[in-house]
């Protein structure tokens, strides 16, 4: 299972993104709404040539060029902002800053040549507090107008001292914004003044509205990546504990992924004994090794063990000495101050506790503890998923241990008891007659089957025995065939049967080992063999399949009935028409094929037609190393 | 042949020890048996026999190993022939690389190993092959 994509945070990257690009977005806005400005400029000072001006409105020009010249500049500026991966927010704000000074300079020219601070133009002043106060917070806002303010009265007392001559366009050779008078200057200053601070407040007023919700929605952002965050650890926890092989290795993975989910230093996980009497410590994660030494708990002795179990959960911020006595010295020599415990439940029913600790104080919260329980409801099924699982393990050992312990017992018996009829047969004790020896004959080998029985019992239960087969190995198909070959040659000759074993060339490597394989063909050979009249046909042959390879074994014999097929390969049962043919058959020869099959990776399937004959067709993963199959050759002469 | 030569036959199982005496006599040796370890070194100081005939797993698993060990370490047994007896061959095989590691390796005390039940022909020649090797 691949583990989801941590999709939350990376779109957050993204949002984070979107804010600077909204920004950028912003400033481009206005480099293109600035080109409008010269436009406006050239034709107000056109008209009011063709109105008649006479003299005052080439000046504007002069305007016109500088604001083209210094926006073809932010132009080629805010491209290469658009170019950078990541453009950061400070930068950003610089530019805003520098845009409107400079956007200030070219309207205290415009203004200047429309006549100062009587100029209407004046009133353009406002324009600039729109991006800076979007961008930039308030006081910036008010610093900003305090700037132009202070600009524009500046110009005015230069004006005023006769630093700079009074500029005005003229109409019909008389200025239309004569140089006014004291008063005038403070009215039309003022009523700047409270334009542009009454425009700065209302500005700054909505914008911090929408700042603020941007903050509120930053804030829900962080939280729910948070939140994301710790599902995902959840999520990879349970991925983890999936993979665990039993209890123990479980106990580890999940009390340091515990720690990890909920972000504390420790994790304890203790298990109550059957009786509910004693805590054991099962686990331990980023606690003193003396903490955990005390393996069991006596839960009557400890009060808040006591609580936990009966489903409180216990949280504390501060750990105190009263406290401190029920978890040992040793904790507080690690400093641990906050320390939570929660019930392990299961369907209702405490099978532990699941403790965390943490060096910060009050560091677990309502919100913590939910999330905790959740935690400790994960661990609880994990745990009670590796009992379950380990009972059943065992109980298959046990079950192959019986099988193999009957086997070698009844094994015993029946060698001292064949050993007896050599001697008797061997006409040791005085010759026999040949009713006698034909009676001793049948004994011994029914004893012979018996042992045949035992011996296929042995292989079975050794088999189950849960071992891995080793993936590494390879064996070669045409070293298997030989070998098929000169096992049965002789057999199917006796019995005039064509037997044929043909490997096409270039077939690759079986993955498995040379026993198993070999194992499978020579039971189902040799019941080819057995079930097949005189005269028939047996073949078994290999090919290609995918990404398998396939070994058919087929025979003319007496063939499966279709009502015994689904019983075919499980143990002792033997199909009725074979019984009729071979007394003595086991009926263990296909559980172990089928036995080695499934472990071998592989599948079987058989067709049959009574009286015509039977298919197995076993396939067989093909070995993923190909030169290891030189090795097994040498390895098995 | 100058003299009879004289087979010792250690295993408890009386049905084993009783037919094999039965054959080998009859196949002109001199058997004694015992059924266990301490019976045999009593049967060995006695007299040290041509051959012995030593069934692994008696009343522990190793016995027959654990015996045949301790006489390859006595200078007065270590030239003394041993075949072995297992019903179990398989797990002695299998088993090999664990419980009976020092089976397979050079320290391998005995002639050859045999697979109960016994093939009586096979035990005889086997038999004829050492008793001829060394002199």
């Amino acid at each position: 299972m691949k583990a989801p994509r941590d999709f939350l945070s990376e779109e957050g990257i993204q949002l984070g993104r979107n804010s600077v690009r909204e920004e950028v977005e912003c400033i481009q806005w206005l480099i293109s709404i600035r080109w409008w400005a010269p436009i406006l400029i050239t034709a107000i000072a056109g008209m009011g040539v063709l109105a008649g001006f006479d003299e005052g409105l080439a000046k504007l020009f002069l305007v016109v060029a500088y604001v083209m010249g210094y926006n073809t500049l932010f132009y080629r500026w805010s491209r290469r902002l658009e170019a950078e991966p990541v453009a950061t927010q400070h930068r950003l704000h610089h530019f805003v800053i520098w845009q409107a000074a400079v956007d200030c300079s070219a309207l205290l020219l415009l203004t200047y040549f429309t006549g100062g601070t009587i100029s209407p133009v004046c009133f353009l002043f406002v324009l600039p507090m729109i991006p800076v106060s979007t961008i930039l917070s308030a006081r910036s806002t008010y610093g900003f107008t305090a700037f132009v303010l202070a600009g524009i009265t500046l110009l005015t007392i230069v004006e005023q001292l006769g630093w700079l001559p009074h500029q005005s366009p003229i109409f019909r050779q008389k200025e239309i914004f004569s140089p006014p008078n004291l008063q005038q200057l403070l009215f039309s200053l003022l009523v700047l003044y409270l334009l542009l601070t009454t425009a700065t407040f209302l500005a700054t007023t909505r914008s911090k509205v929408k700042k603020d919700k941007t903050k509120a929605l930053e804030d829900l952002f962080e939280s729910v990546t948070k939140l994301n965050r710790k599902f995902w650890r959840l999520f990879s926890m349970i991925q983890n504990i999936g993979s665990a092989q039993n209890l123990e290795q479980l106990l580890d993975v999940v009390s340091s992924e515990a720690a990890v989910v909920m972000n504390v230093k420790g994790i304890s996980i203790k298990l109550l004994s059957e009786d509910a009497k004693y805590l054991r410590y099962a686990a331990a994660y980023g606690l003193p090794e003396d903490f955990v030494r005390e393996k069991a708990v006596e839960v009557k002795k400890s009060p808040l063990n006591k609580r936990i179990i009966e489903g409180e959960s216990f949280v504390t911020g501060n750990v105190t000495t009263t406290e401190m006595f029920q978890f040992g010295e040793v904790l507080a020599e690690a400093q641990i101050k906050s320390v939570l415990f929660l019930p392990l439940r299961l369907e209702g029913k405490v099978i532990g506790i699941l403790g965390a600790y943490c060096l910060l104080p009050d560091r677990f919260t309502d919100e913590d503890v939910d999330f905790f329980r959740l935690v400790a409801e994960l661990v609880a099924i994990a745990l009670e998923n590796a009992r379950a699982y380990e009972a059943v393990e065992k109980l298959v050992k046990e079950r192959s241990w019986y099988m193999l312990r009957v086997a070698h017992n009844l094994r015993a018996p029946l060698a001292g008891m064949l050993s007896i009829l050599d001697v008797v047969r061997g006409e040791y004790l005085g010759s026999l007659n040949a009713e006698q020896q034909e009676y001793l004959r049948r004994l011994d080998r029914r004893s012979r089957t018996m042992l045949m029985m035992v011996n296929e019992l042995m292989t079975l239960a050794k088999s189950r025995e849960a071992q891995p087969t080793d993936q590494t190995r390879s064996v070669e198909p045409e070293l298997v065939a030989q070998r098929i070959r000169r096992t049965f040659q002789e057999r199917a000759g006796e019995k005039n049967i064509s037997f044929n074993v043909t490997v096409p060339e270039d077939l690759p490597a079986i993955r498995g080992d040379l026993e198993m394989v070999e194992q499978i063909l020579e039971n189902l050979v040799s019941n080819a063999i057995k079930y097949t009249l005189p005269d028939g046909k047996v073949e078994v042959k290999f090919s290609p399949a995918a990404t398998m390879i396939r070994m058919e074994v087929s025979d003319t014999g007496i063939g499966i009935p279709k009502s015994d097929r689904s019983r075919l390969f499980s143990e002792f049962f033997r199909a009725e028409n074979a019984r009729a043919i071979e007394k003595n058959g086991t009926g263990l020869g296909l559980a172990i094929v089928k036995e080695f099959v499934d472990k071998l990776g592989g599948r079987i399937l058989v067709e049959s037609e009574e009286r015509m004959g039977t298919i197995f067709v076993v396939d067989l993963p093909v070995a993923k190393n190909q030169k290891g199959s030189q090795h097994d050759r040498a390895g098995n002469p | 042949m100058k003299k009879k030569a004289e087979i010792l036959v250690v295993d408890d199982d009386p049905d084993i020890t009783d037919s094999l005496k039965i054959i080998l006599e009859s196949h002109d040796f001199t058997v004694r048996t015992a059924s266990n370890g301490k019976e045999a070194i009593e049967a060995l100081e006695d007299q040290i026999p041509d051959l012995m005939i030593l069934d692994i797993m008696m009343a522990t698993d190793t016995e027959g190993f654990d015996l045949a060990y301790d006489l390859k370490e006595n200078p007065k047994f270590k030239n003394l022939p041993i075949i072995m007896l297992t019903s179990f061959l398989e797990k002695v095989r299998e088993e090999g690389p664990g419980n009976f590691a020092y089976i397979l390796g050079e320290q391998w005390p005995a002639h050859w190993l045999f697979e109960k039940p016994l093939d009586t022909n096979r035990l005889l020649d086997k038999i004829d092959d050492i008793l001829n090797e060394s002199p």
